[in-house]
C-alpha cells in the first residue's frame, strides 16, 4: 500500500466505512483521473454507503439521483418553474403594460417584450434537479447516481454526455459547464447489461460480500455493544448462510441489523431459540428461512447442486411462483 | 514497463476481454499516478481501468501474474550450508546415482532388440534427458534459475510454440517437465537420502539438504509453469492480432442452425450481444413513440402549464406495454441449437419483458425459470442442457404429456396478459398431441406463438402435428437461422 491510498483508507474509516485496498485505490484514482466510479455487486454490500462516506470524509455536499424506470431529463436535470413564471407574469402585468406603452405597432411591442425575455428564462425560474445541482454547486460535490441499471437505455445515453464533458445545454440559457468537477459514483445491481460506452468512461469496481475477518471488523465498528464472542459467532453464521443456495443472501446491512437485534434482545449466545426468533431479520423469504433451518439442523448445510433436480422441491416454490 | 502493459492488454484482448483504446490510456494514466512500487496498488489500478465486467475478472487475475510476476522465484544456494566434506559426499552420491541411471538405460537396450525403431527413439530421448538432468541438478544445487535458452529449447522440444489454448497448457507443461528432466530428478531425489546415509552424512544435514532441494525444485517448477503460461498468452495475443483482420462473414446470420460448426456457433454467440442491443433500442423507441391509452389529465395539465393551461400537448397513461412471456422449449437433440440461442437472447432482454417463465421439455416438462434467475444466461444454459430430466432420448419427445404437466402444475403462470411461446418442430413421435389442452392454453393466454425451425412445406409430414396446432395458435414464425430468430423475437416484443 502506498501512502496516498493509506490516507484514503484512514479517511473512510473515520466515517465508519472500512475500505479494502482495492476500494481505496479506485477512489484515489477517481480523484486523480477525474473519472466516475462504477461499482457493481450484490445488494447491501455498501456501494451506496461508500459514496456517502466519501462525501462526509471530504466534507463535500452529497447529491443523490435515484434511478428508476421512466426517469427522464426533467426529473434528473432541470425543469422550468412554470407556475412561478405564470405568477410573475400576473403580478408584473402593470409593469408589462408600461413596457409596451407608446408602441405604435404589434411588432414593436413584441420586440420590446422580447428584449425583456431573459427575465423569464433565467436561473431564477430554473428548477435544478440533481444533475444540474451537482454542476452548478459553488463547491465540489459528491454525486451519487444510484442503481443506474434501473433507468432506461435512453437515459443512460443522455448521462454519457454529462459524465464525459461535465456540462449540459439548456436551450434558453446556453451551455452550463460545471464550476467544479463533481466526484461521481454510479452503482449497479447488475439487473441488466450496461452499455459499453458508459462502462468505458468509468473506473470499475466489483464489491462483493466481505471475508469473515472484514465483516467482523465492520460489525465491531458499527455495533460496538455486541459482545466480541457473540459478534464472531454471528458473523460466522452469516458467512455460512451465504454458502447456502438462497434466494436472497444476507447482506452486510442485514448482518448489522441482526447484530443490533441481538444487542436489543440482550442475547448471551446464539442458541436455537435466539436463532428462531431473529432469523427473519437476516432472511427475507419464507423458503430461505425453511431452507436455512433445515441446513442448520443438519449441521453444516452443503450447497445445493443446481443439477440435482428435485421435483418435490417445487412445492416450496409454489407460493412464490404460483 | 509501458511495453509490458501494452503486451498485457493485447493478452487480455486475446483472452476475450474488451479493452478500448480509451481504457488502455486510462490504465497508463492510472499507473502514472499510482506508481509501480506497490504491486497490489498497481494490480488494482490496472483492474479498475481495464476490466469492466465481473465475468472478466478471473481472466485478469490469471494473466496478471504471467505478465507482471516476479520473473524468478527466489532460490537458495544449497552448497552454502554444507561443509566441504559434505559437499564432496553429495557430489559423489549424485555421480553414483547418475551412473546407475545411465546403466539402467543402456541395459534396457540389448534386452529388447526386436522392436528397434521405437526403442532407439526412446533411448535417445533418455540420453538427452540425462543431459538436461545434469543441468537441472546444477541449477538446483547452486540455487540458480534456469536460463532463458534452456527454457526456450525445452519449450521447442515439447511443442510449446503450437499451444494456444489454456487446456493445451497443462499438456505442454507435463511434457516440458519431462524434457527438462524433472521426472528423473524426482526419482533421483527419492534415492539420494539413502545414498548419503551410506556415505556417512549426518541425518540433520541430510534433512536440511533435502528440504532445500524440495523448495528449490518447487521454485523451478513454478518458473517453468510461468514461462509456459506467458508463452501461451503471448502466442494467443499474436494469433488474435492476425485474425482480427479476417472479415466477419455476415452470412452466418443466414446459415441454418443445424449447419453451424462449433466455431461458427461460438462466433454467433458473440454476435448475440450486439443483436440484443439493437433489439433493445428498437423496443424502447417503439414504446416511447407508441401513442395509445387513456388521457392522463394530471400529466397533461402539468405539461401544459407553460402554455397558460391551454392543452396543446396531450399526455397519455402508459399501459403495461412490456410483454409477459411463457417459453416452452423443445430440448430434443435437433432443437438444442435453436433453443439455446433463443434462451440466450430472451434472457439478455429481460429488461424489455415484464416477466418470463421458461420450461424445457423432452418427454416431460421441467421448470427452468429458477436456473436462469440464479445464474447468468451462459451458465444457466449449461446447467439446463445438462439437467438429467431434460436429456434427449430415442424417440422420446412428447409435447402432449408436457402440456399435461404444464396445465396440472404451472397453469398459474399463464394469464390473459401472457404470450405463450412454443419453441419446437411440433414433432410428437405419433403420440397424442393433446389439442384440448392447447385450446385451453390459447383461451387462457393473450396469444400463443410458435417458433418453428422447419420449412412450412414440412409441416404435417411424418410425425409432425404442426398442422393440427396451427389453428390453435396466433402466429408461427420460422426460426431456422439467426436472422429469422432476431426478427421473431423483435415481433414478440412488438405486439404486446
Amino acid at each position: 500500500m502506498s501512502e496516498s491510498t493509506e490516507k484514503i483508507k484512514a479517511e473512510l474509516i473515520s466515517q465508519q466505512y472500512i475500505a479494502s485496498d482495492e476500494i481505496a485505490t479506485v477512489v484515489y484514482l477517481a480523484e486523480q483521473l477525474e473519472k466516475p466510479i462504477l461499482s457493481e455487486g450484490p445488494a447491501g454490500v455498501g456501494k451506496t454507503e461508500l459514496s456517502k462516506a466519501w462525501a462526509a470524509a471530504t466534507g463535500r455536499p452529497f447529491i443523490r439521483l435515484q434511478c428508476y424506470e421512466g426517469l427522464d431529463e426533467t426529473k434528473a436535470l432541470y425543469e422550468w418553474e412554470y407556475a412561478k413564471q405564470m405568477l410573475y407574469t400576473q403580478l408584473l402585468r402593470d409593469k408589462l403594460s408600461q413596457v409596451i406603452e407608446g408602441t405604435s405597432s404589434l411588432t414593436e411591442a413584441a420586440d420590446r417584450i422580447a428584449s425583456e425575455e431573459e427575465v423569464f428564462f433565467s436561473e431564477r425560474f430554473l428548477l435544478p434537479r440533481p444533475l444540474l445541482q451537482a454542476l452548478m454547486c459553488d463547491q465540489p460535490v459528491v454525486l451519487l447516481i444510484d442503481e443506474i441499471d434501473r433507468a432506461d437505455v435512453e437515459f443512460e445515453a443522455f448521462l454519457l454526455e454529462v459524465l464525459s464533458d461535465f456540462q449540459v445545454t439548456v436551450p434558453e440559457l446556453g451551455t452550463i459547464a460545471a464550476k467544479h468537477q463533481p466526484t461521481v459514483f454510479l452503482t449497479s445491481n447488475n439487473t441488466r447489461e450496461l452499455s459499453e460506452a458508459l462502462k468505458r468512461r468509468c473506473l470499475f469496481i466489483h464489491i462483493d460480500y466481505p471475508t469473515s475477518e472484514a465483516e467482523l471488523n465492520i460489525v465491531r465498528l458499527k455495533v460496538p455493544d455486541l459482545a466480541p464472542k457473540l459478534a464472531k459467532q454471528a458473523v460466522e453464521m452469516v458467512q455460512a448462510l451465504r454458502q447456502l443456495d438462497l434466494k436472497k443472501s444476507p447482506s452486510i446491512s442485514e448482518t448489522l441489523d441482526w447484530a443490533k437485534a441481538l444487542v436489543k434482545l440482550n442475547a448471551k449466545q446464539l442458541d436455537e431459540k435466539t436463532m428462531a426468533n431473529t432469523m427473519t431479520v437476516l432472511l427475507k423469504h419464507e423458503t430461505d428461512i425453511i431452507r436455512a433451518k433445515r441446513a442448520l439442523s443438519r449441521g453444516k448445510g452443503g450447497r445445493r447442486d443446481p443439477r440435482d433436480f428435485d421435483p418435490d422441491d417445487f412445492s416450496s416454490y409454489r407460493n412464490v411462483y404460483g | 514497463m509501458d511495453q509490458r502493459i501494452v503486451e498485457f492488454i493485447a493478452g487480455l484482448r486475446a483472452a476475450g476481454v474488451r479493452v478500448s483504446i480509451a481504457e488502455s490510456q486510462d490504465a497508463f494514466n492510472a499507473t502514472r499516478f499510482m506508481g509501480i512500487f506497490s504491486r497490489d496498488d498497481f494490480r488494482h489500478s490496472l483492474r479498475t481501468t481495464l476490466v469492466k465486467e465481473v465475468s472478466d475478472q478471473p481472466v485478469f487475475d490469471d494473466l496478471f501474474p504471467l505478465y507482471f510476476g516476479t520473473d524468478s522465484p527466489p532460490m537458495l544456494n544449497l552448497n552454502d550450508d554444507l561443509s566441504p566434506e559434505e559437499q564432496n559426499m553429495l557430489q559423489q552420491a549424485l555421480r553414483a546415482l547418475l551412473e546407475q541411471l545411465r546403466q539402467q538405460n543402456q541395459q534396457g537396450k540389448p534386452g529388447e532388440q526386436g522392436n528397434n525403431q521405437f526403442q532407439q527413439g526412446n533411448s535417445s530421448l533418455n540420453s538427452r534427458q540425462l543431459d538436461s538432468l545434469m543441468q537441472l541438478l546444477q541449477a538446483l544445487l547452486n540455487g540458480q534459475n534456469l536460463s532463458q535458452e534452456s527454457l526456450d529449447q525445452a519449450g521447442q522440444q515439447s511443442g510449446l510454440q503450437n499451444a494456444r489454448r489454456p487446456y493445451e497448457q497443462r499438456w505442454v507443461q507435463s511434457r516440458m517437465m519431462r524434457e527438462l528432466g524433472m521426472r528423473l530428478l524426482e526419482e533421483l531425489m527419492k534415492q539420494l537420502p539413502d545414498k548419503l546415509k551410506q556415505m556417512g552424512m549426518s541425518q540433520q544435514s541430510i534433512d536440511q539438504l533435502m528440504q532445500g532441494m524440495e523448495e528449490n525444485k518447487d521454485a523451478l517448477a513454478e518458473q517453468i509453469s510461468r514461462h509456459i503460461g506467458r508463452s501461451v498468452a503471448e502466442q494467443r495475443a499474436e494469433e488474435h492480432e492476425q485474425n482480427r483482420e479476417d472479415p466477419q462473414p455476415d452470412d452466418l446470420m443466414h446459415r441454418p442452425f443445424d449447419r453451424l460448426s462449433e466455431e461458427e456457433a461460438d462466433e454467433l454467440r458473440h454476435e448475440v450481444r450486439r443483436l440484443v442491443a439493437q433489439l433493445r433500442s428498437r423496443a424502447a423507441l417503439r414504446r416511447k413513440r407508441h401513442k395509445s391509452g387513456v388521457l392522463d389529465t394530471k400529466k397533461t395539465l402539468r405539461s401544459n402549464l407553460r402554455y397558460g393551461g391551454v392543452p396543446l400537448e396531450l399526455k397519455y397513461k402508459r399501459r403495461h406495454l412490456k410483454p409477459k412471456i411463457v417459453l416452452i422449449c423443445d430440448l430434443s437433440t435437433s432443437m438444442r441449437n435453436t433453443v439455446s440461442f433463443l434462451l440466450r437472447m430472451v434472457y439478455e432482454l429481460q429488461d424489455q419483458i415484464s416477466s418470463t417463465h421458461s420450461f424445457g421439455f423432452v418427454s416431460d416438462l421441467g421448470n427452468i425459470t429458477e436456473d436462469f434467475a440464479e445464474h447468468p444466461p451462459n451458465e444457466a444454459l449449461e446447467i439446463v442442457l445438462a439437467r438429467p430430466d431434460l436429456q434427449p432420448g430415442y424417440y422420446s419427445t412428447d409435447l402432449g404429456n408436457s402440456l399435461n404437466t404444464l396445465m396440472a402444475r404451472f397453469a398459474g403462470t399463464i394469464d390473459h396478459r401472457t404470450t405463450v411461446v412454443f419453441v419446437g418442430d411440433g414433432r410428437n413421435n405419433h403420440r397424442d398431441p393433446r389439442l384440448d389442452l392447447m385450446q385451453q392454453i390459447q383461451r387462457r393466454s393473450k396469444r400463443v406463438v410458435w417458433f418453428n425451425p422447419e420449412h412450412p412445406r414440412m409441416w404435417g409430414t411424418g410425425d409432425s402435428d404442426m398442422v393440427e396446432y396451427l389453428p390453435l395458435s396466433n402466429g408461427v414464425y420460422r426460426v431456422s437461422n439467426m436472422a429469422e430468430l432476431t426478427e421473431a423475437i423483435d415481433k414478440l416484443l412488438t405486439s404486446s
